[in-house]
């Protein structure tokens, strides 16, 4: 175990109030007795979690002895070590030699020249110092989403949402973000080949034409293949044609991870095999039933959804809607939900089918024909929980003002399940109001049945080249899809018939197989456009020249057409000018585009024609559900990873560590079950298991999570990466597609968990700290805020109440004046905890990731984490997610205990960080009660290639080892802002200065500004009841309010709790 | 004599300790006074001196970005494509417009990297470029005029007014305030005042 070593305290800390680490060696059981004394020594009586329990872990919630121990001391273990590395000798040491050499050093007074290095024409636009932004996109999984990029001299530095976007909004998700770090990624590929000889691009042009004019007279490429991603852009779409035009008996297939096979079969059913997708408007919805539908992730299409749903959970803004969830695993959705029921993926069908039989209507014949389809299964209880669950939404859904309510189905639900969701919607009114039905974006299929295809296709010996441009389908794909042992020699004897050409960014599981490797010109670094979900096309211009020789994808299959060389631009260019002639002035509305990044008036038209019930009944009757688990065996779900998506945001180190939204895990994935199934299994968290399902078996780690439905295991994917030369991705976590069948892709029965020897060490965020029954989080029901039980009036008091100047005022007051008073509000109703924040914090300010080795140890540095606490029983809680970065105390204690005055008041009520001054005593830190500051124990941004550096915002300096850091408020973005503003002579207005926290919120959950302009949101929000300071009883002050999440149960289902809580006070 | 070898033995750590604080102040290590020999011959004497270049001509980003620019080589020639165009002076700088390869030029004034000084609001404010960078116009090859010292900036922002001029001076070698004291104290004044002057010496006004 990691102990102190130097600096030992006196030994006797029987006095102490805090247990002091020493490395006497003392007995466990001794360790854990202590640790629970302590416990039991400041959870005061009355106090028990404030009439509620909140807690982040099950060790923590059952008190464990192992929680305890790991948790023991206020600090866990390993923070008040030294930098490991280093033994306190060898500095020294290396000291003396530094000293001797500095004598060396200062004979030249002159540090190293620098040079400056201008340019030979300065580009109109650019002015040196300054930033400039440019409108782009991203596309993703056949979305493209609006980005409006920050660049300076050349170089792009930070990713935001446009706001001019209408899925966008200005908002961006973590993947979004972490676009960027991809571009300058050194691990990306760099070299063009055929087998492995580098070939030039002549030679594969050659290649191709020799192809083309072969094929095309011969049999008009009969025996090409191409695996695309889903055709979202006008462009490339109209490219696509030309090369049927010229080989018109080629093929081209679609595939994406996240598939909307199962929306689009349904839709296509009920618009008599139309392409239509379903546009849900959620700020009409008063009630909604998410099916597994996991609307409020960040991924780019959701935003809008999350940003509509998150204005109806603010009181200010009306009555609040109410979200029901029916789902096994825990999303963000489900954890943002009023009530969530806990069932088997396979169950969500039965629940589907209930309600819409109880609602009636054209529903009614739906649910009669998946009658029986699907139950719901478990004990009579359960049962019995589950039916009066159904039957309260149902009551909900009716009482509602027709037209006021949403069903949504998930992806990873059958397509039975979206028709019975759209039945629902239809009886009750909704089409037109809060479902829209319009046209879909990818007008063409796209999944799992096009691989198929494809595989039959090349079994029977049809193909002669396949071009794949797909991500890593290799990798993705099922591992019964079968597209692997076709591509791979020791498996095909009929490989060498068959010549494939691959592009992507790494080399990775699909390029080893491949005859031909093309690396792709990153996005960024191309000319591109595609449509958005609401089919709002983007222009995605290129921010910098391809860093690494990559070939754009239009480029490279504009190869097939054998025309004269044409750059991605032009190509994309003379498209748009094709498609607007007639209409005046091209260049001046061409401009517009680029400039604002999408083309308005271009969303999708409303589908034509009514949902056609009758059709779909047959595809609800003709499915087949999975078959339900024996006793013994468990349902296996797969969900696409929050942070690295199906594997292809692996290599970015940002997300690898971001904490998981719900498990605050880094760097893995696990096999994620419920407390009561670990219990049955006799599992313990970090135990290794043997996942085995289809006759395949796989091992696993364990890990349990609170409010998964019993009988389950969930398991991410988009780990266990083997790429050739991601080395992020490498190694990390198991790769779950393993056991994934394409008949089956989102979950099934039959699979079993055993315990295996041996156990694993995850490192996860948030058992970092203890909360010591403290109220942090706070949630409460509107009722209950708007008539507080005495119970609650004493929360309120602690947290909100009057302090006592001289009791809790030992530092002196500063006067702001009538000048700025930086402060922040973050509205818990608000965040669903998605983290986008958390990584454009990263981005902006240069914050550099550690590992998980490091994470471990508490060092992560993050300088914005989000909390999750559960709330209730284990089984089935509640969740709060919170924000926590530095609330800029007034009276902040870790300023008085700096001796080097690093940590300081500004004017303004900011505590800056003054990080030339700081020498790393960590008093701060220690001193902190949020525990937001970071410390750098090792010089954790050394080692940056030159492309890396590049990323970097120059703006914001770089810390070295040694060095306290902590969020600032993002003080370069309100220096920068406010030197425009007084060179114009004005103050600094509202809109124009935003955090990256703020500015990037896809729910607008964090409001920035100034205190002392009563006009500002922020100090509305400051002044709103539901307002409260973190730890307000200390005294520190803080700047940053939290706002009550508050939520809206349905007095049906909600135990009549105030009665209990008058009981008690009696 | 112990009492002259017990002063003895105090001095000599007090005078170390105090020669090196000047030490680090003095010209030889905040670099002042050493003109800096660049890859070619420019020489401000004659273009801001003689030729009278308004300074924002090359540094034309200095009233609007934190950076007041080093000029692009298409600046230089945009003269002496004109002036000058055969003097071997100058093949450098043809050399350097033709081939699209920069002139590497060596920083003279090079503040420590986690200090973000701003050109733009100190200009718009009514600092002077001499008051900082001074008589520029008098030297062959740059040198660091001022210590660059954070007590130095200081000084300033503590008490700004002795160095503003009106804005329309801005850029003059030679502008002086006036002589007499109380008018040059009005001045500094009426021009706070005037432009606003709020100058600030919180941490994070410079480091970040």
């Amino acid at each position: 175990m990691n102990t102190k070593r130097d600096g030992v305290p006196s030994q006797d800390t029987s006095s102490f109030a805090l247990p002091v680490v020493s490395d006497r060696p003392a007995p466990a059981a001794d360790a854990v007795g202590e640790a629970l004394e302590h416990a039991a020594a400041n959870a005061s009586a009355t106090e028990t979690g404030y009439g509620r329990t909140y807690w982040r872990s099950l060790e923590e919630k059952l008190g464990t002895p192992e929680y305890l121990e790991e948790t023991r001391p206020e600090f866990p273990v390993g923070a008040d070590l030294a930098p490991s590395g280093f033994v306190r000798r060898e500095f020294m040491q290396l000291l003396g030699a530094s000293l001797a050499l500095a004598g060396a050093t200062a004979c030249s007074t002159r540090p190293q020249d620098e040079r400056l290095l201008p340019y030979t024409k300065t580009p109109p636009e650019v002015a040196p110092g300054n930033p400039l932004h440019y409108a782009s996109g991203m596309t993703l999984a056949g979305h493209t989403s609006g980005l409006l990029i920050t660049a300076r001299e050349g170089r792009p530095i930070k990713i935001e949402g446009n706001p001019q976007h209408p899925v966008n909004q200005g908002a961006a998700g973590v993947w979004e973000q972490a676009y960027l770090l991809s571009l300058y990624d050194p691990n990306r590929a760099r070299v063009m080949r055929q087998g492995k000889s580098p070939r030039a691009l002549r030679v594969l042009a050659e290649d191709v034409a020799n192809l083309v004019n072969k094929a095309a007279p011969a049999d008009g490429g009969a025996r090409l293949r191409f695996l695309t991603e889903p055709g979202n852009s006008p462009m490339m779409g109209d490219l696509r044609n030309r090369i049927l035009k010229k080989l018109p008996n080629a093929r081209f297939y679609s595939y994406t991870a996240m598939t909307q096979d199962a929306e689009t079969e349904a839709t296509r059913a009920l618009f008599g095999n139309q392409p239509v997708s379903a546009r849900y408007d959620f700020a009409q919805a008063d009630v909604v039933l998410s099916l597994d539908a996991d609307f409020l992730e960040s991924r780019p299409a959701n935003l809008t959804y999350a940003r509509q749903f998150a204005d109806r959970r603010d009181p200010k803004n009306g009555a609040l809607n109410r979200l029901y969830a029916a789902e096994a695993r825990f999303s963000i959705t489900g954890g943002m939900a009023d009530h969530r029921l806990r069932v088997k993926s396979a169950e969500v069908l039965a629940v589907a089918a209930a309600v819409a039989q109880a609602i009636g209507g054209p529903a009614a014949s739906v649910a009669s024909a998946a009658a029986g389809k699907a139950q719901l299964r478990g004990t009579s209880e359960e049962v019995q929980k589950a039916n009066a669950w159904i039957q309260a939404v149902v009551a909900d859904l009716r009482a509602a003002k027709p037209g006021r309510t949403l069903v949504i189905a998930g992806e990873r639900q059958p397509a039975a399940v979206h028709v019975l969701a759209q039945a629902i919607n239809s009886a009750l009114g909704n089409t037109g109001t809060t479902v829209h039905y319009v046209q879909a974006p990818v007008a063409e299929p796209f999944g799992l049945a096009q691989v198929r295809a494809l595989v039959e296709d090349i079994k029977a010996g049809r193909v002669d080249t396949l071009v794949i441009t797909a991500w890593n389908p290799l990798y993705a794909l099922p591992s019964d899809a079968g597209l692997a042992e076709l591509l791979n020699p020791a498996t095909n004897p009929d490989r060498a018939k068959l010549s494939v050409l691959y592009t992507g960014l790494y080399e990775d599981e699909t390029s080893q197989y491949v005859d031909w490797f093309v690396p792709a010109a990153h996005p960024l670094e191309t000319w591109s456009d595609g449509r958005a979900v609401d089919g709002t096309v983007s222009i995605a211009q290129p921010l910098i020249q391809p860093l690494f020789n990559g070939m754009p994808e239009s480029e490279l299959l504009a190869l097939f057409l054998t025309e004269s060389y044409r750059p991605a631009y032009q190509m994309l260019r003379e498209y748009w000018q094709g498609q607007a002639t007639g209409q005046a002035d091209f260049e001046s509305r061409w401009e517009t585009w680029v400039s604002e990044g999408i083309i308005a008036g271009t969303a999708s038209p409303a589908a034509s024609g009514a949902p056609d019930f009758g059709a779909a009944t047959a595809l609800v009757s003709g499915y087949n559900p999975p078959a339900a688990p024996a006793a013994n065996e468990l349902e296996l779900n797969f969900v696409h990873d929050y942070k690295v998506f199906d594997g292809r945001f692996g290599n970015s180190a940002w997300l690898q560590e971001l904490p998981d939204l719900i498990t605050k895990m880094v760097w893995d994935n696990a096999a994620l079950i419920s407390p009561q199934t670990a219990k049955d299994l006799r599992l313990e968290p970090g135990a290794m298991a043997e996942l085995s399902y289809g006759g395949q078996k796989l091992s696993v780690p364990v890990w349990t999570t609170p409010g998964l439905a019993d009988g389950t295991v969930t398991v991410a994917l988009g780990y266990g990466r083997n790429g050739l030369h991601e080395v992020v991705a490498k190694g990390v976590g198991f790769n779950a597609n393993v056991l994934r069948r394409a008949a089956a892709p989102w979950f099934d029965g039959g699979a079993t968990l055993t315990k295996a020897s041996g156990s694993y060490k995850f490192s996860l965020t948030q058992t970092h700290w203890r909360m010591e029954n403290r109220p942090i989080a706070l949630d409460m029901s509107v009722s209950e805020l708007a008539h507080p039980s005495k119970e609650t009036e004493h929360i309120l008091e602690r947290v909100q109440g009057e302090l006592k100047p001289g009791l809790q005022d030992n530092l002196p007051s500063f006067d702001y004046g009538n000048g700025y008073k930086w402060g922040m509000a973050i509205d818990l109703s608000r965040c669903t905890g998605c983290s986008a924040c958390v990584v454009a914090c990263q981005a902006e300010n240069n914050i550099p990731v550690v590992g998980k080795e490091q994470v471990a140890r508490s060092r992560e540095m993050q300088w914005l984490r989000i909390d999750r606490y559960f709330e209730g029983a284990e089984s089935d809680p509640k969740m709060v997610m919170q924000p926590v970065m530095c609330v800029h105390c007034e009276k902040a204690p870790c300023e008085y205990v700096c001796p080097v005055n690093a940590t300081v008041h500004s004017d303004e009520g900011l505590n800056d960080m003054v990080y030339n001054r700081c020498v790393g005593t960590r008093y701060c830190s220690n001193n902190c009660p949020y525990k937001v500051r970071r410390f750098n124990y090792l010089h954790y941004t050394s080692g940056k290639t030159s492309t890396e550096k590049m990323l970097m915002n120059p703006d914001v300096t770089v810390r070295n080892r040694g060095v306290m850091e902590k969020c600032t408020y993002c003080v370069q973005r309100i220096e920068r802002t406010r030197i425009s503003a007084r060179v114009e002579k004005r103050l600094i207005q509202e809109k124009e200065l935003m955090t990256a926290c703020q500015q990037t919120c896809p729910t607008q959950a964090i409001t920035f500004g100034s205190l002392n302009d009563k006009q500002q949101r922020v100090t509305q929000l400051h002044e709103d009841e539901r307002a409260y300071k973190l730890l307000h009883e200390l005294g520190t002050r803080p700047r940053t309010a939290h706002l009550i999440r508050v939520r809206n149960p349905n007095p049906a289902l909600e135990p009549a709790k105030s009665e209990a809580a008058t009981e008690g006070s009696h | 004599m112990s009492r002259l070898s017990a002063a003895a033995l105090l001095a000599v750590p007090a005078i170390g300790i105090g020669g090196l604080m000047a030490y680090v102040r003095s010209p030889y290590v905040t670099n002042q006074q050493m003109p800096v020999e660049q890859p070619i011959e420019f020489d401000h004497r004659h273009h801001a001196g003689d030729e009278q270049i308004d300074c924002r001509y090359c540094h034309w980003t200095v009233e609007k970005s934190p950076s007041a620019g080093i000029p692009s080589t298409t600046v230089c020639m945009s003269c002496h494509a004109q002036v000058w165009n055969k003097s071997p002076y100058l093949v450098e700088v043809r050399k350097a417009f033709f081939s699209d390869q920069p002139i590497p030029w060596i920083r003279v004034h090079n503040l420590p990297d986690f200090v973000y000084f701003n050109h733009a609001i100190h200009v718009n404010k009514g600092v002077g470029c001499a008051t900082c960078h001074g008589r520029i116009d008098q030297m062959g090859a740059v040198e660091q005029h001022a210590p660059l010292t954070m007590s130095w900036c200081l000084d300033c922002h503590r008490n700004p007014e002795p160095n503003l001029r009106p804005a329309e001076f801005i850029t003059s070698m030679t502008w002086a305030p006036p002589a007499d004291k109380a008018e040059a104290a009005a001045l500094g004044q009426k021009l706070k005042e005037e432009y606003d002057v709020h100058s600030r010496t919180s941490c994070s006004t410079c480091h970040r």
